[in-house]
């Protein structure tokens, strides 16, 4: 049975006057047991929570373009072939060839069951159906959603996972019409998004896997793209719990300023708001596994007189409706200014780690636009961030593409003939943060 | 009210207290004014309220959920109120008392203090009325539990002396103000035995000495019989006597250190803000030597308010008329539980910087019978 728990990290004391509430509530789930698992442990076939078996989906879309000819082609194949490999049988699935149309590749677009039950023959089946891919045509990944979507509503499943790969840019439709499938097929299942090569765009396939909950990642060498999905596979077999949502309660007369998770990765969920009551908002977080998420939640409120409590904030998480736990952000207003000056070290961490991926990101589209001077600031105040914050895997790759002058000022020269695929990587992990070291 | 019209027993000038029949005032020499004969005074009071059992309890947590004293939405079961976030009050951090339709009185935490070591505690029937505040004194620990036996162990021998009482306070106006003295006494010394009570067991539950940092509080009542006012009080806490038509009053006369620099000169305004003020020169508790409540009477010659508070309502309107035309403001519907509430309320708004206690008997006499 899957059990979550909240922490909440603050601090409480606000000066007079004052009306903003900062918090990280740490979300943790335990015994999220495997998706589709039977029996694996004693009670998890009883427990309404977890995943049952036969309501797992899992979807491999694979770029079929022109493009991906020869090395590519091969390793999506392969890599493809594994992802099938690691399907535990009973699980539904499906394999979709994308180019500027998408095609379904198994089930035989012949057959007549648009997802079937992972079991031995249906693996010897589709990863024959896979050995027969081969690349032609554009790009337009709208079309490989819309069927992944259509596939996908065909099955009773309550969780819908969708790996997405691609080596090119979406260039044979308007970004308006990805943007516009992103919008439809939002809420409907999770995609993770990967890019081989150097010739995709990181900000494309982020739109998608930031609305679809999941993550976007750069495969540098066609090799590696077997263990990925291997690994993208098993992860998404260990979400034991479908549907999690974020819930924020916030007091009469306030408002919410923003609902981000921060960690492991920052994902702003401000604007995925949707009402649950008057006073509570509600925000998607796709299936859990055993794990731990961190959220920060800012809220404005009414300032009280100096000595008075109040709520700021309940950050509870809900399954199916239900909430499994609860933590309590609050306000305490105090003269004392040895309390209220006092900065929680867990807020400083993310805001900082917040402000880092804004400024990696901000910083490598002003150096893409060919403005140097922004790109210089942006950049080294990501150096100096991620030296405050301990972020080491940020600080390499970093300094791969800029000579650092200054770490502790910030002060950074921008690199010459730098690599695309070193700038692909800083960009699509700028998101990923590290946690505050715990004392 | 004028010294003409009623029997004063305090100095309208200074405040001393003068014996019932004095023609001027011991302390400052203020003409009191003839004194009529008993005969003479009102002696049958109608109270305009339906009569009332005494209630001598204060509400209990109503079956089901509370509700919060910010907006009155329900408490969570996390504590905090489920549409504003205030924090749920604890019945000894707010409680309310309405033994009849003209007796309320609402005792709160306030805002600064972690605890409320105010007490209250109130009874009354058509034509009797006692009203109990002690105000804890926060530098001793655990005076929240001393004040609120002082104040329930006073109440009840007052109630004891009241018409339904064993001991009951009678004969005319005169008589009954010496037999209301005798019993705010006897209240007072009660009330100074369950402090010593409290104390004691306290100590003993602890393992430590009732002689360390004694629990102590205030004290002050007053009584409603029929057309007689009597207070008695030890420390700061007050009664005022607030007629609709004429100056009001603060019967009471604090024993505290502001007090004594008043008495020798010093202006009010002055005395009270300085850092000392709030020295009380007498209280309730196990160290304390004296537990005589001193005692002042009145006879009010027409409606009015009679408000027994603690200082964390009068240290935001000490003066006596400034306290009157609060009480008016918020008094408008002529019912006490919600005047009451809309003090406390207030002193909130002022900053709730101590416990905050206010009980209000509205007193509507008609003079025109006689006995």
């Amino acid at each position: 049975m899957a059990e979550f728990s909240a922490e909440v990290f603050q601090n409480e004391f606000l000066s007079d006057g004052g009306t903003d509430v900062h918090a990280i509530v740490s979300v943790t789930c335990a015994g999220a047991g495997a998706a589709g698992a039977v029996g694996v442990t004693a009670g998890a076939s009883a427990t309404t929570d977890a995943v049952g078996a036969g309501q797992v989906a899992e979807i491999v879309a694979v770029d079929t373009s022109g493009s991906m000819q020869g090395r590519n082609m091969e390793a999506a194949k392969h890599a493809a072939a594994v992802a099938v490999d690691q399907i535990p049988d009973g699980t539904l699935f499906a394999i979709i060839g994308g180019s500027h149309v998408a095609t379904r590749i198994f089930p035989y677009p012949n057959a007549r069951v648009p997802m079937v039950a992972m079991e031995p023959g249906a693996r010897n089946e589709a990863k024959r159906a896979i050995s027969t891919m081969s690349a032609s045509g554009g790009t337009a990944i709208s079309t490989w959603l819309r069927l992944a979507d259509d596939l996908f509503a065909t099955v009773p499943a309550a969780q819908k996972h969708l790996i997405l790969l691609t080596d090119g840019k979406n260039e044979s439709e308007p970004s308006m019409h990805l943007d516009r499938m992103i919008a439809d097929v939002t809420g409907h299942f999770q995609c993770d998004a990967r890019g081989v090569g150097d010739r995709w765009v990181v900000e494309e396939l982020r739109k998608i896997s930031t609305a679809l909950l999941g993550t976007v990642d750069l495969i540098a060498r066609p090799e590696d793209i077997a263990e990925d999905f291997a690994a993208l596979v098993r992860k998404s077999m260990a979400r034991g719990v479908a549907s999690v949502d974020l819930r924020v309660w916030a007091p009469q007369g306030s408002q919410v300023l923003f609902v981000k998770q921060v960690a492991p990765e920052v994902d702003d969920l401000t604007g995925r708001r949707t009402e649950v009551n008057p006073l509570t908002s509600g925000y998607p977080t796709g299936a859990w596994a055993d794990e731990t998420r961190d959220y920060h939640v800012a809220v404005r409120v009414a300032a009280k007189p100096v000595g008075s409590e109040q709520l700021a904030a309940r950050v509870q998480v809900a399954v199916g409706g239900e909430v499994q736990a609860s933590g309590l952000v609050k306000a305490k207003w105090s003269d004392d200014s040895t309390l209220t000056a006092r900065i929680s070290p867990e807020v400083a961490h993310y805001t900082g780690q917040a402000e880092l991926a804004s400024a990696i990101q901000e910083g490598l589209a002003a150096k893409a636009a060919g403005d140097e001077a922004t790109a210089t600031v942006k950049l080294g105040r990501a150096v100096q961030l991620a030296a405050e914050t301990g972020n080491d895997e940020a600080t390499s790759r970093l300094r791969k593409i800029v000579d650092v002058e200054n770490e502790e000022e910030g002060t950074v020269r921008l690199k010459r003939n730098t690599a695309k695929l070193d700038e692909m990587a800083l960009d699509t992990a700028s998101t990923k943060t590290t946690r505050v070291r715990r004392a | 009210m004028t010294a003409d019209d009623s029997v004063l027993v305090r100095c309208p000038s200074c405040g001393e207290s003068a014996a019932p029949r004095a023609r001027f005032c011991e302390n400052c020499g203020t003409a009191l004014g003839p004194v009529a004969d008993d005969p003479s005074l009102p002696s049958e009071v109608t109270l305009d309220v339906a009569p009332t059992v005494l209630d001598l309890d204060p509400p209990t947590g109503e079956a089901g959920r509370r509700r919060c004293a910010a907006c009155g939405g329900l408490i969570a079961d996390d504590g905090y109120c489920a549409d504003c976030g205030t924090p749920g009050q604890s019945e000894r951090d707010h409680f309310e008392e309405r033994p009849a339709a003209w007796v309320a009185g609402v005792c709160d935490r306030g805002i600064r203090h972690a605890r409320n070591e105010d007490a209250m505690a109130l009874a009354a029937s058509s034509t009797f009325a006692a009203l109990v505040v002690c105000d804890g004194v926060s530098s001793a620990p655990d005076s929240d539990v001393a004040s609120l036996a002082a104040s329930r162990a006073a109440r009840d021998v007052l109630v004891a002396y009241g018409p339904e009482g064993s001991s009951s306070v009678a004969g005319a106006t005169s008589r009954r103000i010496a037999g209301w003295t005798d019993a705010m006494v006897a209240a007072s010394r009660a009330a100074g035995q369950a402090v010593r009570g409290a104390a004691e067991q306290l100590a003993a539950t602890k393992g430590t000495n009732v002689a360390d940092d004694p629990p102590s509080c205030t004290f002050v009542a007053a009584v409603v019989d029929r057309d007689l006012i009597v207070a008695g009080w030890l420390g700061d806490s007050r009664v005022y006597w607030l007629p609709d038509a004429g100056p009001a009053e603060q019967l009471s006369v604090d024993d505290s250190w502001a007090q004594e620099m008043i008495a020798a000169g010093v202006p009010r305004a002055q005395a009270e803000t300085s850092p000392q003020a709030h020295a009380i020169t007498r209280w309730l508790g196990p160290d304390a030597a004296d537990t005589d409540a001193r005692c002042a009477a009145t006879v009010p010659s027409g409606p009015g308010w009679l408000l027994v508070c603690s200082d964390g309502l009068w240290n935001y309107c000490s003066d006596a008329h400034e306290m009157g035309e609060l009480v008016r403001r918020f008094a408008g519907c002529g019912e006490p539980h919600a005047a009451a509430a809309a003090l406390v309320r207030w002193a909130n708004a002022q900053g709730g910087r101590d416990n905050i206690t206010a009980a209000l008997a509205r007193i509507a006499p008609t003079v025109t019978e006689q006995r």
